[in-house]
């Protein structure tokens, strides 16, 4: 285990916006947009550079109302990583063991909802449109379409746009 | 760089006049120039621009835009666009080119409106409510429109829900783009299926993420407010350029309504049970 880990959240590039028991994080750099449940916010709202993991699962434990073990932050952790949430790069603790395998194990003893992380690529911006012209949605995945507001819909217009 | 590319920096050096009329307007708060090499085509480029955008337009006396469109034609007739100085398109049909035309302002305007957030959907009104349904183009979208309106509901978009800060949306109400087998695209006025638009701005009731799929059965899981912004962003035209502004009225947008995820089977069953359902929940929120 990497439990003297101290995450960062990733506060950077991304627009926040709180919602009812979850939140939502648009990665302006990549144009992809995260659902992060009440458990996995906490987590990362913990995430401050001072907390190990350790501490974080006690911390998200206290407002959580259900025991935390550190596994149960690591797969939020895992989560937040791949999706390139954290500031500072984090040795996952789950090598040798897939995360199936581990929500299993932590699923079966824990009454906290489990950590999910939703993600989405969101399409290009509309204005990047050049050509964009089109008879079928498959023209425009590819150049000279790749760049156009939508990448797999071709408009009643002939665009290829949403 | 694109052979399209190439080619198209090829055609420019055939469009060498100088655009000698133009217009400036002002649509949702954004400021568009359309200049042409003659007036022929900048009258057609308004009537273009006002089609796009619902007559949304107001012609302003100045000369300052944030965004240029200009049209030329060559000896042969066909037709260029260019955005802000860069070829964007050209095209020797003129009824294709025009279509692009009101395609890309429609975007621009969306993309960039100021105190509103353009989302990709089919909207109705009912009893007061409104009922999005976010979906990409060939999905259904205007069939279902058509299909809630036959039955009564008020018609406020086949293209775009306009939400404003509060989250109200407002009608966006082009002519409903029908598309038939046999003569292929049409625009058909609400009114000549005896529906009316929605005259006033509305909270979202619904939220409606579905595509028509043959022998579906509407089965719909329900979203959390979370889950349904997500698979709204796909079709919200400003996420990129206004991200903050537009996931915060989404938030507004959404908060209180009902979001089902289901495909579905033919709209003509589906609008009628979809009210009656729609007006079951509505009915039961408001004793709860």
């Amino acid at each position: 285990m990497n439990n003297s880990q101290r995450p960062i959240a990733r506060k950077s590039g991304l627009v926040v916006q709180e919602v009812p028991d979850e939140v939502l994080v648009y990665d302006l750099e990549s144009n992809k947009a995260h659902c992060l449940n009440q458990s996995a916010a906490m987590i990362w709202k913990s995430c401050d550079g001072n907390n190990s993991v350790s501490e974080i699962a006690k911390l998200v434990e206290s407002q959580a109302g259900g025991k935390v073990t550190e596994d149960f932050v690591w797969l939020a952790l895992d989560q937040l990583n791949e999706n390139n949430l954290l500031q500072n790069e984090i040795r996952s603790s789950f090598e040798g063991t897939t995360r199936r395998e581990v929500i299993k194990k932590i699923g079966l003893a824990s009454m906290v909802a489990l950590p999910v992380i939703a993600s989405l690529v969101a399409p290009q911006s509309a204005l990047a449109a050049a050509s964009c012209a089109c008879n079928n949605p498959s023209q425009c995945g590819n150049p000279p379409n790749s760049q156009c507001p939508s990448t797999t819909n071709c408009n009643g217009s002939g665009l290829c746009a949403p | 760089m694109s052979l399209w590319r190439i080619e198209a920096l090829k055609k420019n050096l055939s469009y060498s006049r100088a655009f000698d009329s133009e217009i400036v307007f002002e649509s949702y708060g954004v400021r568009v120039k359309i200049q042409a090499t003659d007036a022929e085509l900048l009258r057609e480029a308004e009537q273009t621009a006002r089609k796009a955008l619902v007559d949304r337009i107001r012609i302003l006396d100045t000369k300052e835009s944030e965004h240029t469109f200009g049209i030329s034609s060559d000896k042969n007739d066909t037709l260029f666009l260019l955005q802000n100085g860069e070829q964007i398109s050209f095209d020797s049909s003129r009824s294709r080119f025009f279509k692009f035309f009101n395609s890309m302002l429609r975007i621009v305007v969306a993309e960039h409106a100021s105190g509103s957030v353009f989302i990709h959907a089919g909207v109705v009104g009912w009893k007061g409510k409104a009922i999005v349904m976010p979906a990409d183009s060939f999905r259904g979208k205007t069939t279902l429109v058509r299909e809630l309106v036959r039955n009564g509901a008020e018609y406020y978009s086949d293209e775009y829900a306009v939400l404003d800060e509060d989250g109200l949306v407002h009608a966006f109400p082009r002519d409903l783009s029908v598309r038939d087998p046999e003569f292929g695209e049409m625009d058909v006025p609400v009114e000549d299926l005896g529906g009316k638009v929605g005259s006033r701005p509305i909270p979202v009731g619904a939220v409606l993420i579905t595509e028509y799929q043959e022998n579906a059965d509407w089965d719909p899981t329900k979203l959390t407010v979370g889950q349904g912004i997500m698979e709204m962003i796909p079709h919200t035209i400003p996420r990129n350029f206004n991200t903050e502004f537009s996931l915060k009225v989404l938030n507004t947008a959404v908060s209180d309504a009902i979001i089902l995820k289901s495909p579905r089977g033919d709209a003509g069953d589906f609008a009628i049970n979809f009210l009656s359902f729609f007006d079951n929940f509505t009915n039961l929120a408001r004793i709860t």
